[in-house]
């Protein structure tokens, strides 16, 4: 096992009310494998990358719950440590997070060295010797080392996505995370970077990934596992053929079948509809938060929150319809 | 008669005033859709397909080429603003961005005033278009005093996507430009979005264009599918044909690239 | 809608100074001169005397009061100030929202002609037309103003409402068969509302300003008193230099007032509506 989470709750506090993002998630990343986060917009997937990486800045407050990260053999519990502290010992070595607007990020007018030497500064290491570890690492990711020396806006969408990685991963992180990396490109170069990733762990590079992603298409490519989250609760987690074989949660049912892809199997299944929206995460629904808009909702639905429960070996899943408490 | 026909439709946008720069956004395209048909135009940004959208929809003109409606020539063969007016109630459309599709100083139900407005039968009072406001808003699974009154900021973009489909049920059309219509909500109610517009098929025989980048949906959805890319249509046909057994190189690696929910893609 | 934009305002520091000040002087020019009936073309013997009872202000070297004069020249200066306003408003509304309606080449000759106008030192013109008017009125100085100062405002809304006519409501009321005149109206001009609003203030300081100028270089209306009618009488008898203190400094103070406050009221606008440059 690699990192381990225990009842996480972070809110947005805002000045009058709090936005409940995460709210009570707990969930184990082992060692070698890459883990799919998938949910909608607001669901709090992204949140979750934050909390895992520690990188809690406000109005986001961790309000309750442990973040446990595998360090020399050894749990350390991060989330008692301050954001300035995982970030100057953990970032990047233990632990790296590329966010969603990363590679928008990148200053147009500033060289992809000089993002090197910045990181060799905040860890204090010789700016020649990581600058030579970049170069083969673009290498790695199929990028001329030459582009090192060019601005960011030289480079296509995909080349700095993959610049990017490249980067992020110079001190070889256990865990790497990624937002919504796939979302802004189109297909090829999507295809090209799921590549890259699994290349790098592959090498050992890395050891596991956290891929979050709205797009349960392209996690399915490499995720061994997935995790659904639908109003800042995990709902479902399981390993990935099995989710796909047959869903559990009415949510992940309806989330599956919404899906479209180009596969004559999507034509004859046709697609699904769950009604309604998305909850508010400020007030969220009483009980079970996906009960509004669930076909097979039953009285204790909207009276109790259903606890993640493992119902097959290795299978999670929060619902009444599968636990013993449903009388 | 086709219900559309497209004809060596080319559109070159020149920029600049003393050096001009031309692009040739569309290349001489031509296609026809029959009633009660779903044809998909899928392209990537830039490959032309919005453009097309936009001059099927008579909102820029061609820079050479024919769009037949009904037999007429949509830039040439309308005259006065009678037959303009005739055309605006036959072709409608839906567009991608719910939040950019309502004017931030107006009432959501301004779209759904606008549509009955255009009727050609004028209602004799306004109790009377106020109940054909509430039935289609109704028909498209909203219930009118939740949106009534209220302002584009408050209510989601899903819902927003279902008005402008009621503002469609309105006018009942015969063709539909529904130009991304599904890309900018989430997931969970797309599928109510996609089911109301093929309900609109089956009700009305409306024929649809769906403009989208995403082949997945043209899939499922489509009678025919066409392929853009850099302005030209590269592939054409039955979905089966065109996701199954394409010719073109381009559509091929398209096909090849998208990922699949049942299989996995090879060599990653 | 006008709770959300009109309320915030009202909470601003810098905005009811601005205000204030402006009002005032507003209302010094509106009601002054109904209040205060001295005629300020009224030539008496009581010549360069220093403010007293009889002349609040004192009076200039042919005996007319100052205080007369202040009150109607403010009065004028805030009418060339608003005519001229209206006029760059209304030519900068209709050849910026005809550019960004029409295209084409429309657009092209629109922007030749609001470039050249532009780029050609304004004040100059203004002076070459102002020379050749034997009888100048306060509305042909006004006019003069107004023909010069509307290109940047053109330009700008140009500038918006193309990026607005490319917005999906725009297309879904044209699709709902609005003609170009109903589309500028209902979609395109509320969008610049704001904008515009701001604009005119600070075309009001322009023709105010502008008005000052020309009437120092003696090229001022040729009937009635403005601010800068008063200072150019100032200026020509040397009172500067003959510490006549009460004669140029109630208009010098006029101008500078009113522009400021309407410059403070524009930008704290502008920062009120304009989330990005609100401070937190």
């Amino acid at each position: 096992m690699l990192l381990k989470v225990e009842n996480a709750k972070a809110y947005y506090k805002l000045e009058k009310v709090s936005v409940k993002a995460v709210d009570g998630v707990s969930f184990e990343i082992f060692e070698d494998e890459v883990v799919g986060v998938v949910g909608e917009s607001g669901s709090g997937k992204t949140t979750l990358s934050n909390l895992v990486s520690m990188n809690i800045l406000k109005p986001l407050t961790l309000v309750e719950g442990k973040i446990l990260l595998k360090i020399n053999g050894e749990f350390k519990e991060i989330s008692s440590m301050s954001r300035e502290e995982v970030k100057k010992k953990l970032w990047g070595k233990e632990v790296t997070i590329v966010p969603q607007s990363a590679m928008n990020a990148l200053m147009p007018t500033i060289r992809m060295a000089k993002y090197v030497e910045h990181l060799a500064h905040s860890h204090d290491l010789a700016e020649e010797k990581l600058l030579a570890k970049a170069e083969k690492r673009f290498e790695e990711v199929g990028l001329d080392p030459l582009w090192l020396k060019r601005y960011p806006f030289e480079l296509s969408g995909g080349m700095k996505q993959r610049a990017v990685i490249a980067i992020a991963t110079i001190l070889n992180p256990k865990l790497l995370i990624v937002d919504e990396p796939t979302s802004a490109l189109d297909v090829v170069n999507q295809r090209v970077f799921l590549k890259v990733l699994m290349q790098l762990k592959r090498m050992g590079i890395v050891r596991s990934i956290i891929f979050i992603t709205h797009d349960i298409a392209t996690v399915r490519q490499i995720a061994d596992r997935m995790i659904v989250m639908y109003a800042g609760k995990i709902v479902e987690i399981s390993s990935m053929e099995e989710i796909l074989r047959k869903p559990l949660h009415p949510y992940t049912r309806g989330l599956l079948n919404s899906v479209l892809t180009p596969e004559p199997e999507i034509r004859k299944r046709g697609i699904s509809v769950i009604p309604g929206a998305p909850p508010n995460l400020i007030s969220p629904p009483h009980g079970c938060r996906f009960h509004p808009r669930c076909p097979h909702v039953m009285d204790i639905c909207k009276e109790k929150d259903p606890p993640l429960e493992e119902v097959e070996e290795g299978r999670r899943v929060a619902c009444f319809l599968y636990s013993e408490e449903r009388r | 008669m086709s219900r559309l026909v497209v004809e060596n439709l080319t559109k070159i946008f020149s920029l600049g005033f003393f050096s001009r720069r031309h692009i040739e956004a569309v290349k001489n395209i031509s296609f026809k859709i029959e009633g009660r048909e779903i044809v998909s135009l899928v392209g990537e940004s830039g490959s032309g397909k919005t453009t097309t959208a936009k001059m099927i929809l008579r909102l820029f003109p061609p820079t050479s080429g024919k769009i037949l409606f009904e037999g007429k020539d949509i830039w040439k063969d309308l005259k006065d603003q009678e037959s303009i007016r005739d055309f605006r109630r036959k072709v409608h459309a839906v567009f991608q961005d719910p939040f950019a599709s309502y004017n931030p100083f107006y009432p959501v139900e301004r779209t759904l005033w606008q549509a009955v407005n255009l009727l050609e039968k004028k209602l004799s009072n306004k109790k009377e278009a106020l109940e054909l406001i509430k039935e289609s808003l109704v028909r498209v699974g909203i219930d009118p005093k939740d949106i009534l009154g209220k302002y584009p900021h408050q209510i989601s973009g899903g819902q927003k996507q279902r008005i402008m489909i009621a503002r469609c049920w309105i006018l009942k059309p015969l063709l539909i430009v529904a130009d991304e219509p599904t890309s900018m909500i989430d997931a969970s109610c797309r599928g109510g979005i996609i089911q109301l517009l093929e309900e609109l098929r089956e009700v009305e025989g409306t024929s649809i264009i769906f403009i989208t980048h995403d082949l997945g949906l043209a899939y499922y959805v489509s009678d025919n599918i066409f392929v853009m890319k850099d302005g030209e249509i590269v592939e054409r046909g039955h979905p089966d044909k065109v996701v199954l057994e394409p010719t073109h190189e381009y559509s091929k690696l398209l096909v090849e690239s998208i990922p699949k929910l049942y299989r996995k893609l090879e060599g990653l | 809608m006008f709770s959300t934009m009109i309320r915030p305002l009202f909470k601003n520091k810098k905005f009811i100074i601005g205000i204030s000040i402006f009002l005032l002087f507003l209302l010094l020019g509106i009601l002054g001169p109904t209040f205060y009936k001295v005629d300020p073309t009224e030539m008496t013997w009581d010549y360069e005397q220093p403010p007293s009872v009889e002349h609040p202000l004192g009076t200039d070297t042919y005996g007319r009061d100052i205080l007369a004069q202040l009150l109607h020249g403010i009065r004028s200066s805030l009418y060339i100030g608003f005519l001229a306003a209206t006029i760059s408003l209304v030519l900068g509304t209709i050849v910026g929202s005809l550019s960004a309606v029409k295209r084409g080449i429309v657009d092209d000759t629109l922007m030749a002609m609001t470039n050249i106008v532009l780029t050609t030192p304004s004040i100059l013109i203004a002076i070459l037309i102002a020379s050749y008017l034997r009888i100048r009125s306060m509305e042909a100085v006004a006019v003069i103003l107004g023909l010069f100062q509307w290109p940047w405002f053109a330009r700008a809304i140009r500038a918006q409402l193309m990026s607005v006519t490319s917005r999906e409501y725009v297309y879904l009321s044209i699709m709902a068969g609005y003609s170009d005149l109903r589309l500028v109206i209902e979609d395109l001009l509320p969008t610049i509302a704001t904008y515009a609003f701001m604009s005119f203030v600070l075309f009001i300081n322009g023709g105010i300003m502008g008005e000052a100028g020309l009437s120092l270089i003696g090229l001022g209306p040729t009937r009635g008193i403005s601010l800068g009618l008063m200072l150019q009488w100032a200026v020509l008898m040397e009172a500067v230099r003959r510490g006549l203190w009460w004669w140029f400094i109630p208009p010098g103070v006029a101008i500078v007032a009113i522009t400021a406050s309407l410059m403070v009221v524009s930008t704290t606008m502008d920062e009120v509506f304009n989330p990005r440059l609100r401070e937190e």
